[in-house]
């Protein structure tokens, strides 16, 4: 196990104060909170920054976590010394504290496996709901597909301890959903307490990312590479669908960045997305004599400025 | 195994199938009616209805009730905070989909 610095995680001295420790969380966690952040380690940060802060901003916590000393480094291997929390008196509770539930090991080993919210005695009621994102291939959502899914969800044992279950879900995947929709799956759920129904557990659907295609509600975009001479003269290409290729008229004169819409092709639906078609200008490499005396025959045939709209 | 013999969970779209009542919504999301009350007022949650007995929420508010209430519970933002930040993230959500169909990654 790792030694984690809360402190210099939060970019903070150990002398700081609690409203430094809170107002440097807010600062960091507004940066790295997934909802906002694209950064792709935002995530990570941000769970660590929870833990962090759920240790600092408890001045029981605060306090033993600094009775380790300050000897410790970030990644320094770690075992806590026996006994190291005697003296302190939890008034507990509030161990779930930091943002997404699950803590790192560290964490773990000094302040426990704990949920932060206990049982609702014995009351009969409906279990939790759970969300869970997953990743589906483009095309099932052109076709609708059969998927077996793999959760690894939180559970309580029978201890009350958090253990990851794995567990595995054949789904049907609709024609037609696109990203950031969610499918409910009746009763998949929590378990409920005293003889109430299971909770429901929401899907929300991601597409994989694929290097040809990208979604945007139901429509979908392509690039479409040409040479120079299919783009100034027109040409009969194959196209790229989700589908399978399909044969496109390029007209005569198109420019870089010009969409072609195919109409209908994209996500189905009532009524379907389109499929939009961005053209590029690819340029063959001067790589050869024959290659440049083409290059310098076209030189010499135009009268072009390129740079035209810069000079005047 | 035998493919035919297995059963597919199927379950509906919510952003297209369902409606969900405010019990319904808070259920989903593990959230306090209080709480829903407080973005409806502020204008984030937008039920049809004229009594919070008769709300109806469109499928969409599972999204935006579940992100008003992670920016109010991780980032401690008060609720015309969290009115401000969907409209900003739904912004920026509009603008990063203008640069990708102009095919910026």
């Amino acid at each position: 196990m790792k030694f984690k610095d809360y402190y210099e995680i939060l970019g903070l001295a150990r002398s700081a104060t609690q409203d430094e420790v809170k107002h440097a969380y807010r600062k960091l966690a507004r940066k790295y909170h997934p909802d906002v952040s694209k950064d792709p380690d935002a995530e990570a940060r941000f769970k660590e920054l929870g833990e962090a802060y759920a240790v600092l901003k408890d001045p029981e916590k605060r306090a033993a976590y600094d009775q380790m000393g300050s000897q410790w480094k970030a990644g320094q291997d770690f075992q806590p010394p026996p006994g190291w929390d005697t003296g302190f008196e939890f008034s507990g509770g509030d161990f779930g504290a930091g943002p997404g539930g699950e803590h790192s090991d560290f964490f773990e080993a000094l302040f426990g496996r704990h949920f932060g919210t206990g049982q609702r005695g014995h009351m009969r009621a409906q279990g939790q709901d759970h969300h869970a994102k997953v990743q589906i291939d483009l095309l099932d959502a052109y076709r609708g597909a059969q998927r077996s899914i793999a959760l690894r969800m939180p559970m309580l044992d029978a201890q009350g301890r958090v253990a990851l279950q794995e567990r595995k879900l054949d789904v049907s995947i609709p024609k037609g959903i696109r990203a950031g929709q969610h499918l409910r799956l009746a009763g998949q759920g929590a378990p409920g307490l005293g003889g109430g129904a299971a909770g429901d557990l929401y899907l929300e659907i991601a597409f994989k990312p694929d290097p040809k295609f990208r979604a945007d509600g139901r429509d979908v975009y392509a690039n479409l590479p040409l040479a120079p001479w299919e783009a100034a003269l027109g040409a009969a290409v194959m196209a790229p669908t989700p589908e399978g290729p399909v044969r496109l008229t390029i007209p005569p004169g198109s420019v870089a960045g010009r969409q072609l819409r195919l109409k209908g092709r994209g996500i189905p639906g009532t009524p379907p997305g389109d499929l939009y078609v961005v053209l590029t200008i690819a340029l063959p490499p001067a790589d050869s004599e024959t290659a440049r005396e083409a290059y310098r025959a076209m030189a010499a045939a135009f009268d072009f400025n390129p740079r035209q709209a810069l000079e005047e | 195994m035998n493919p035919i013999a297995m059963t597919y969970i199927e379950g509906p779209v919510v952003e297209e199938e369902v409606c969900f009542t405010l019990v319904e919504l808070c259920q989903a999301c593990s959230a306090e009616q209080e709480h829903m009350l407080t973005w409806v007022f502020e204008g984030v949650l937008e039920p049809v209805g004229s009594s919070p007995q008769d709300w109806r929420f469109s499928g969409e508010s599972l999204r935006r009730a579940r992100l008003a209430l992670r920016l109010s519970q991780d980032l401690e933002i008060n609720p015309p905070g969290v009115a401000l930040a969907l409209d900003l993230l739904d912004e920026i959500a509009a603008l990063r989909a203008r640069l990708q169909r102009a095919g910026v990654r």
